[in-house]
């Protein structure tokens, strides 16, 4: 085979001892003067036998079928967290039937499931999938379908690499969620599927995000999250509007208050300038009554020295003269008190009350 | 249900609910945004109640060829 032919079919380079199946023709070479002529068996077409040739075809399709954009409609589609009905297509007798229904127990979820059975492997299966695919699609009520299978040999996992299974899977408007075969097996199924799951328990959990007792648990916890802020959103509007009602009460309380306050303290400060004054008054009133004591002191005194004016009065030489009694004065105005000073002056005065008169004394004076 | 309601998946309705329950929380709503949000978010648990019931009665196993017959029966 010529090298730029065996490049043209894209296959990877060959290993020593690897097996293939070839298409060509006789070819025969009639020789010249240098080389002798033989005959040779011209290859054109060129695989990989057995194993290596169905994954090369694999590949192959895989390549097509993603250029095709046949791996992205199904991941575009929306699955919903809580699917009322799903769809599981599977063997009758395998054990993902058992393994699926351990993985919707583990997410409490207790919706409608609808089986189709079909043969997962021979030449049967691919149309037998791709028949119970299309009518849990057209249900209308499948929210989401399972294709669960164990693991197995690539021959036996074949059907669900089959090309028309897969663009039938790829244009499905139901989400298909792919679990075939074990972790290490890829199917063209688990490409253009939804969602690739590596084991059918895995695919179920899948098949439902939300884990119904832990939904329900928020849920509940929403509900009365709610019901408090409904209370809240009541009371407190309430206990403001409470509060604003009182207000004024409040505050006509508040004034009575201070009013009684300074009545209070009026009453206090009344009560102290009466005891002040009264004080005041008190004072006044021990002064006037020690005012009236020197009074009466006074009109004693002035008593007293009315009778003392009354006996000087008494005393008074004038009163006498006019009771008949006469001064006798000596001619310088001494006083003549005895006969022999009269005598001896010859000329004396006589101090009548009324006037006076001269007079001359007839005796002589004694020696 | 509600035309509102009809609109939404039981992932919308929960996310709705905790959109709520955010703007409740700010304490910035006031009070006939409040009761409008309230009124919505019971309307929403109300709908997610109704989606968990639904598959919360117990495992209804049946295969595809009786759903099929479900179907047509009720269709008649």
């Amino acid at each position: 085979m010529w090298r730029n032919d065996f490049e043209k079919l894209g296959l990877p380079a060959l290993e020593d001892g690897a097996r293939v199946v070839v298409a060509g023709g006789p070819d025969y070479y009639p020789g010249s003067r240098t080389s002798s002529p033989h005959f040779s068996f011209a290859v054109t077409g060129l695989r990989l036998a057995g194993e290596g040739d169905l994954l090369a075809q694999l590949e192959l399709l895989r390549k097509r079928l993603d250029a095709e954009g046949l791996f992205a409609p199904q991941k575009a589609l929306h699955r919903p967290a809580l699917p009322r009905t799903i769809g599981v297509v599977t063997g009758e007798g395998g054990k993902a039937r058992d393994d699926v229904l351990a993985g919707l127990s583990r997410r409490g979820w207790g919706g409608r499931l609808v089986w189709a059975f079909a043969p997962v492997q021979d030449r049967h299966a691919a149309p037998a999938i791709t028949r119970a695919l299309q009518d849990l699609a057209a249900c209308g009520e499948v929210d989401v379908i399972v294709v669960a299978r164990g693991g197995g040999s690539l021959a036996d996992l074949l059907c669900f690499c089959d090309e028309t299974l897969c663009r039938t899977v790829a244009l499905l408007p139901v989400p298909v969620i792919a679990s075939v075969g074990h972790h290490t097996d890829r199917t063209l199924l688990d490409d253009v599927a939804a969602v690739s799951c590596s084991t059918p328990t895995h695919a179920a959990e899948s098949a439902v995000p939300a884990h119904c007792g832990e939904a329900r648990e928020a849920l509940e916890l929403a509900a009365r999250r709610l019901e408090h802020h409904g209370r809240r959103a009541v009371l407190d509007r309430a206990r403001v509007l409470a509060r604003l009602s009182r207000a004024p009460a409040q505050h006509v309380a508040r004034h009575r208050t201070a009013l009684h306050q300074s009545l209070r303290e009026l009453r206090a400060a009344g009560r102290r300038g009466l005891s002040a004054r009264q004080a005041l008054a008190g004072t006044h009133a021990t002064v006037l009554s020690r005012k009236g004591t020197a009074a009466a002191a006074e009109a004693k005194r002035a008593a007293t020295l009315e009778r003392l004016r009354m006996a000087l009065d008494a005393h008074d030489p004038e009163r006498t003269l006019e009771r008949g009694y006469v001064l006798v004065e000596d001619a310088a105005g001494g006083l003549v008190t005895s006969a022999r000073a009269a005598r001896d002056a010859g000329a004396v005065r006589l101090r009548f009350a009324d006037a006076a008169v001269d007079a001359t004394i007839s005796e002589e004076p004694q020696p | 249900m509600s035309e509102e309601q009809a609109t939404h998946t039981y992932e919308t309705a929960t996310g709705r609910i905790e959109e709520i329950i955010r703007r409740l929380d700010s304490g910035d709503a006031g009070l006939r945004e409040t009761l409008e949000l309230l009124r919505e978010g019971r309307a929403l648990v109300e709908f997610c109640a109704a989606e968990l019931d639904a598959v919360g009665q117990g495992l209804d196993e049946l295969r595809l060829d009786e759903l099929v017959a479900r179907l047509e029966a009720g269709s008649r």
